[in-house]
């Protein structure tokens, strides 16, 4: 199915895509930027992008598969219960923002907040991240091939970030931890599923919470 | 709250457009400020705002047919202060400096009562306009707009992305947590920053642009030429 | 010299080293609905018979967007409290009462438990800064969708969970470790400011095919800005938190030195949505009786929610059914005097996660005990309107009001009784 979103409102355009069946596919031309689109997927279909989505693209999906061929805006696969949803170009903010699971892919590289309160997903992204990367993320992954900004795993909980490159700082209660043999297991299939070629597992830094923040000693 | 929109043209050829062009970005962050707008157009510094869509606004302005060399706008979701056309950014302020401003500052009022002491005059109660008057106080004591807006990042709290034009240059610059979006596109042939992509989406040669987000409290300064 | 009670708190903090924390609402007396008399009919106006002649009293909600609005049989509703603040059975309860009279109960942070989805005809599902336990099944089965911005107990701030209540069901929900004391963000994490909420409520929307309502809860603080910012940005229903507000747990300072009096919230809120004949006012924080209910919907509000009157209701510092005093002391409190939400030792089973605990509260008599409230309370409402000779509550207005404080005649912006003076006016 082919859905030219210059012509077709971005509501239209995504009851349809709710209406297909698993393994059906669509394609939505002319993204232009819009916000929400392919959002609220419960079926295994594959839909593509075909250019740069606005906020929350392929947001709160369960199994579906979304490709975003150009860049894309806010909070891409946000609260992403499983399924895919992959970005060619570069993300904006809050990238993977709650995903419970699935995978949410950067082939560029993502702004501030990649990861934030991640539930479960993996967040992946081939290039650098901005500020706050991992920002209270509770569980999931999160593998960065370049290199993260400032207050990188602030207020961690249980997620564990990888990081290929440099690491600008660490946020509040996060602290590089040893590499086990299974996290190098972890990255080189991850890297590999993903094409990311770039990324040497045996040469990554992981990031985890000190467990310094978790009790107050109350009440 | 809003949508900004702005743009410096590189190409000349492309001046006689600037109206269009402008009015096509604007169109696209309206739903972000749906109550009033304002734009500034140089080099000439004229100043056009009003109470309504921006759509209507700008067919009213007749913009698609005015020309130039860049241009700042703003579409407007009031916060605190009215909704009228003196509360519209820009605010135009000194020798021809405009700033439009999305987000929400958290210390200006002091910082207004210290520019009021010191003999600023104000034209509104908007927390924008102290932004833009602290600039335009910082360039009158002789510090250049880069200084100027990196001192603003230092004194001025809360959340912002600023974009600033003088008839000499256009900057950008976000505060360190970075809540509100910017996001700016770069060709030979024009610089270009919106609240969303949407806007840049509209514009002549976008996909083969550089895209990318100001990093926080970095100043982005490109000079007009 | 020491025994001042301010000294107290200096001891408590110079013990701990942090600031004290605690569940309950503000302890310092504000200006309240309490403060306010109707003016009910005799000469000049005339009033409905109180058993025979009809008074309205249902209340829609989200009619302008969704295709499913919600409709309450009754002009209040439970707020959002979390399976985690409380126990499992005790949500049960508020859902089976709800049901009983008609009206809708609401989730809480840490998300929705198949409980009270079931014993909930009506049920309003958050979506909390944290996002804990927030997933597209229970949104796509809620009956509405509640951003939440910020509580009246702490607006500006983020929840908190004790770790002494976060057992393995609530831990699980909120996938964090089992134990933790558990910290909440302030903020959305995928936006902030209502430019950006307006497309987030539109993805609400999106994945929910616009079939329900969506509600934004705030704080009050600058209400007449943020409600009308809130209704800027596409809610349906706007729910304005006062000062007063429960909590479940939260800083003392916060709970305390934050936000104004409901009193005061309710007529700045219903100022900001005199351009939004559409956007419906709920008001929260410090409702308990039917002389409340009334004078906020004379102010303004189409509907109130009650958080702790319910829990009261159900059991909270009483000695019904099958515990007496000693089941407070062997906890190291009183019946009358507990204020241990936080700590997750409750007595009567409602604020807990202990098996043992929690197994004190029956949620089928504990339901009884709620929907009886809130029918008496209904009909206290109803009272008061007839009397003002109205034949639906939401026709009563702010002249149906005075005030017996000069604090109050300026907050609700009615006549100082026997005057017609309004400070400020
Ligand atoms: C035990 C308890 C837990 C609460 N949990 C939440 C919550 O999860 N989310 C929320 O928005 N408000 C929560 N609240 C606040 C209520 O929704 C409501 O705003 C408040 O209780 C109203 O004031 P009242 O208790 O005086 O009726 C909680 C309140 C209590 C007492
Ligand atoms: S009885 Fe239970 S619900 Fe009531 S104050 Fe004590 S701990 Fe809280």
């Amino acid at each position: 199915m082919d859905i030219d979103l210059s012509v077709t409102s971005v509501r239209d355009a995504n009851a349809a895509l709710r209406a297909l069946p698993a393994g059906a596919s669509a394609r939505l031309a002319s993204p232009a930027g819009r916000h929400n689109l392919a959002v609220g997927l419960t079926e295994a279909i594959t839909v593509e992008i075909d250019g740069t989505a606005g906020y929350y693209a392929g947001g709160l999906g369960r199994d579906a598969t979304v490709l975003v061929r150009g860049t894309a805006g806010w909070g891409a696969g946000e609260n992403l219960m499983s399924g895919l949803v992959r970005v060619d170009g570069d993300a904006s903010q809050s990238l993977g923002s709650c995903a419970h699971g699935g995978t949410v892919v950067v082939h560029g590289s993502a702004s501030l907040r990649a990861g934030i309160s991640l539930k479960g997903g993996t967040v992946l992204v081939a290039g650098d991240v901005g500020d706050h990367c991992g920002f209270m993320a509770q569980a999931g992954t999160i593998l960065i091939g370049g290199d993260a900004g400032r207050g990188l795993g602030d207020s961690l909980y249980e997620a564990v970030i990888y990081v290929a490159g440099k690491i600008r700082d660490l946020g509040a209660d996060a602290r590089i931890e040893e590499l086990a043999e299974a996290d190098v297991e972890l990255v080189a299939r991850l890297a590999k599923q993903h094409g990311f070629d770039h990324i040497d597992p045996e040469n990554v830094t992981r990031v985890a919470s000190a467990r310094q923040l978790y009790h107050w000693g109350t009440p | 709250m809003c949508g900004i929109t702005a743009l410096q043209l590189r190409d000349a050829d492309l001046r006689p457009r600037l109206g269009e062009l402008m009015a096509a970005m604007m169109a696209q962050v309206a739903e972000r400020g749906p109550d009033s707008a304002g734009i500034t157009i140089y080099p000439d510094v004229r100043v056009l705002k009003g109470v309504g869509h921006p759509a209507a606004l700008a067919a009213e302005w007749r913009l698609r047919e005015m020309a130039g060399t860049q241009a700042v706008a703003h579409t407007r979701m009031a916060t605190e202060s009215a909704i009228t056309a003196a509360h519209c950014h820009p605010f135009v302020v000194g020798d021809g400096l405009s700033l439009v401003h999305n987000g929400s500052f958290a210390n200006h009022a002091t910082i207004r009562r210290e520019l009021l002491a010191r003999g600023v005059p104000f034209d509104s109660d908007n927390d924008s306009e102290v932004a833009a008057r602290f600039l335009a106080y910082r360039m009158a004591e002789g510090d250049g707009l880069e200084k100027a807006l990196r001192l603003l990042c230092e004194r001025f709290d809360g959340f912002y992305t600023l974009a600033v034009q003088t008839p000499d240059a256009f900057a950008v610059v976000r505060d360190v947590i970075a809540c509100k979006p910017a996001i700016i596109a770069e060709t030979a042939g024009w610089v270009a920053m919106a609240s969303e992509y949407r806007a840049l989406a509209v514009l002549p040669g976008i996909a083969a642009a550089r895209v990318y987000e100001p990093e926080p409290e970095e100043v982005y300064l490109w000079t007009s030429t | 010299m020491s025994s001042d009670s301010s000294f107290d708190g200096i001891r408590e903090r110079a013990r701990l080293g942090r600031y004290p924390i605690r569940g309950g609402g503000a302890r310092r007396a504000v200006p309240a609905f309490d403060d306010l008399t109707f003016l009910t009919a005799s000469a000049s106006r005339y009033p409905l018979e109180g058993y025979r002649e009809a008074c309205a009293t249902r209340t829609v909600l989200g009619a302008a967007n969704a295709r499913d609005p919600v409709v309450l049989e009754i002009p209040i509703t439970i707020a959002g409290m979390s399976f985690g603040a409380l126990s499992a059975p005790a949500k049960e309860a508020l859902g089976r009462a709800a049901s009983e009279v008609g009206t809708a109960t609401t989730t809480g942070d840490g998300g929705m438990t198949p409980e009270e989805r079931m014993s909930s005809k009506t049920l309003v599902y958050q979506c909390l800064p944290s996002r804990y336990g927030f997933n597209p099944d229970d949104l796509r089965a809620a009956d509405a969708i509640e951003v939440v911005l910020g509580q009246g107990a702490k607006p500006g701030g983020g929840g908190m969970l004790m770790g002494q209540k976060l057992g393995p069901r609530v831990a699980a929900m909120r996938t964090l470790p089992e134990g933790i004391d558990q910290r909440s963000a302030c903020r959305h994490p995928d936006w902030t400011g209502p430019d950006d909420l307006r497309i987030k409520i539109e993805e609400l929307r999106e994945a929910t095919d616009w079939r329900v309502p969506v509600f934004v809860k705030i704080g009050a603080t600058r209400v007449y800005h943020d409600v009308r910012l809130a209704a800027t940005a596409g809610a349906d229903v706007v729910v304005v938190d006062g000062m007063q507000g429960g909590t479940g747990a939260t800083q003392d300072v916060f709970i305390e030195h934050t936000g104004i009096p409901t009193l005061a919230a309710v007529r700045l809120a219903a100022d900001a949505l005199a351009d939004f004949p559409d956007v419906k006012l709920i008001v929260s924080g410090g409702v308990r009786s039917g002389a409340d209910v009334a004078k906020a919907l004379a102010l303004g509000a189409d509907a109130v929610s009650v958080g702790m009157a319910a829990l009261v209701a159900l059991g909270c510092n009483d000695t019904v059914h099958d515990f007496g005093p000693a089941s407070y002391a062997e906890l190291g409190t009183t019946a009358g005097g507990c204020t241990a939400c936080h700590t997750g030792g409750c007595p009567v089973g409602i604020a807990t996660q202990s098996p043992a605990l929690q197994a004190r509260l029956d949620p089928v008599r504990g339901a009884e005990r709620v929907a009886n409230y809130l029918r008496a309370i209904t009909m206290e409402t109803t009272m008061l309107a007839r009397a003002c000779g109205k034949a639906d509550v939401h026709h009563l207005e702010p002249e149906d009001l005075v005030a017996l404080t000069v604090e109050a005649a300026a907050m609700a912006r009615v006549p100082l009784a026997g005057t017609e003076w309004i400070p400020g006016r």
